[in-house]
């Protein structure tokens, strides 16, 4: 597809889902997925500030973006955890061996292939809640429209956030980050179960676990709520066809 | 911040226990590391009933008896649900406890707040939090509610696991508050050992803090498949230690 239907569909699918009632996982997990496809980036992660300031990561577009965002999280260095600090956004850092800025992070990172990172901030009236992360398999610049896209996007998971449900004021945007950590977190503990119960691995539990909710018109949460408190069992989730690659 | 709010909510619980204040009684830390009048614990019991765990002082438990005798207030709402608050007891307001608010301001409070403890789809109660004048949480305080709330529901399963006080205190220096490895450890030793969730998280502890390795650590083992539950024993069963030549 080109750019620019790409764009518009994915706008369209977010916006759709914005004015339903949503799961801020799954829909940030979309978000991330799209940016992959819109941007010409590899690997797409968001992270959100809990309410007392720590990091943490909330969606991300595969298994090896969440190591090296929890990675991040574990060494407190890299470029979200600068890009959160700072408020300011991060582009184009081609990664290399001889490159000191991050010591733990840049070499983790080339060795699951990366060679450039981007961090995002995700700001709202001056206080930075958390960071949109691209990172890329190859160096270049990335095009000054793929940065606007890029952080378009940022805002709109933003939007995703603070949208799901009410009003915004400091003790609701606490409230709203709270929950949406909360929520991975019951996600966490249901791909547990689905991987100990189908022995499959962590990123196919979290495909199996979505398609159900989809197939089902469930949210994301609230089956994995479900899971965690046994009223469905996790062999009776439905199967995931995996995509045929490229 | 999360740091130096630990920190300082560290100090407070050293000062208790050195002055022999019951231990370390975490309502009274709440009340003080927050600057507020008085906080109590509920928690929820199996039978789903609300009970108190502990409350910083006279009027705080004749609050929260209030509160667990009519069924309706902020740590019944917190303990089912979000946050919530009703920042001035004596005038017209938009929470629903018409019983609870005159009996409340009768016993002096004058604003309430409620937020929930929880991890995940684990709901442990709430954390009930009174003032003698009335108005909203300040920002930090709003924040250090969440911190604190979170710091309660890590306590009470490190006690449940048989953690001494340091036990508890290395948990909170750990890397992340919600370290999804030890989330997806626990769904998968829930379906190991066919028990809840709860109790896996509970179990990770206790055999973390007896054979003196880390939290991490040991989820780590457990996710890898190197260290499982036995289903009918449930006995930890370490896999033999495989040679690695590379």
């Amino acid at each position: 597809m080109e750019r620019e239907s790409l764009l518009i569909a994915t706008l369209v699918e977010l916006a759709d889902n914005l004015v339903d009632d949503y799961d801020v996982i799954d829909v940030l997990t979309v978000l991330c997925l799209r940016c992959v496809e819109a941007v010409d980036v590899d690997a797409a992660g968001v992270m959100l500030a809990s309410p007392d300031g720590e990091l943490q990561f909330v969606a991300s577009s595969s298994e090896s973006m969440t190591v090296l965002e929890l990675f991040q999280i574990q060494t407190n260095e890299g470029p979200c955890v600068d890009c959160f600090r700072g408020g300011l956004a991060i582009t184009n850092h081609a990664l290399s061996e001889t490159d000191g800025r991050w010591p733990l992070f840049t070499p983790r990172a080339l060795a699951q292939g990366f060679r450039a990172v981007h961090s995002l901030p995700m700001r709202l009236r001056g206080r930075t809640i958390g960071a949109l992360n691209l990172f890329r398999t190859h160096q270049g610049l990335m095009t000054d429209d793929d940065v606007l896209v890029a952080q378009g996007l940022a805002d709109v998971a933003t939007i995703a956030i603070l949208q799901h449900r009410s009003t915004i004021d400091a003790g609701t945007l606490n409230a709203q980050l709270s929950n949406a950590l909360n929520s991975r977190v019951i996600i966490e503990q249901a791909k547990g179960m689905i991987r100990q119960s189908t022995g499959c691995d962590m990123d196919e539990a979290f495909n199996r676990l979505r398609a159900h909710a989809r197939n089902h018109n469930e949210g994301l949460t609230d089956l994995a709520t479900r899971l965690v408190t046994k009223s469905i069992d996790a062999v009776n989730l439905d199967q995931w066809a995996k995509p045929k690659g490229p | 911040m999360t740091v130096r709010r630990l920190l300082d909510i560290f100090t407070i619980m050293e000062r208790f226990e050195r002055e022999g204040t019951n231990g370390y009684a975490l309502c009274a830390v709440a009340a003080e590391f927050m600057a507020l009048d008085g906080a109590g614990i509920a928690m929820i019991s199996d039978s789903e009933d609300l009970t108190s765990l502990c409350t910083s002082n006279n009027a705080a438990g004749a609050l929260m008896d209030l509160e667990i005798t009519l069924g309706e207030g902020p740590a019944v709402d917190a303990s089912h649900g979000d946050a919530n608050e009703d920042t001035n007891l004596l005038k017209e307001s938009a929470s629903n406890w018409e019983t609870y608010r005159p009996e409340a301001a009768a016993l002096g409070a004058r604003a309430v707040f409620g937020f929930p403890v929880r991890l995940g789809a684990i709901r442990f109660g709430a954390l009930s939090l009174f003032r003698t004048t009335p108005g909203p949480l300040n920002a930090e305080q709003d924040s250090d509610a969440y911190l604190m709330a979170s710091v309660i529901g890590r306590a009470i399963l490190s006690t449940q696991a048989g953690g001494s006080q340091e036990n508890l205190v290395g948990e909170l220096n750990g890397a992340s508050m919600l370290d999804f490895r030890v989330h997806q450890a626990a769904g998968m030793l829930a379906v190991q050992g066919s028990i809840s969730v709860k109790d896996s998280l509970v179990l990770l502890r206790a055999h973390a803090f007896g054979v003196g390795c880390q939290l991490s650590e040991l989820a780590d083992r457990v996710v890898s498949g190197s260290t499982r539950l036995d289903s009918e024993s449930r006995e930890w069963i370490d896999a033999p230690e495989i040679e690695n030549n590379e």
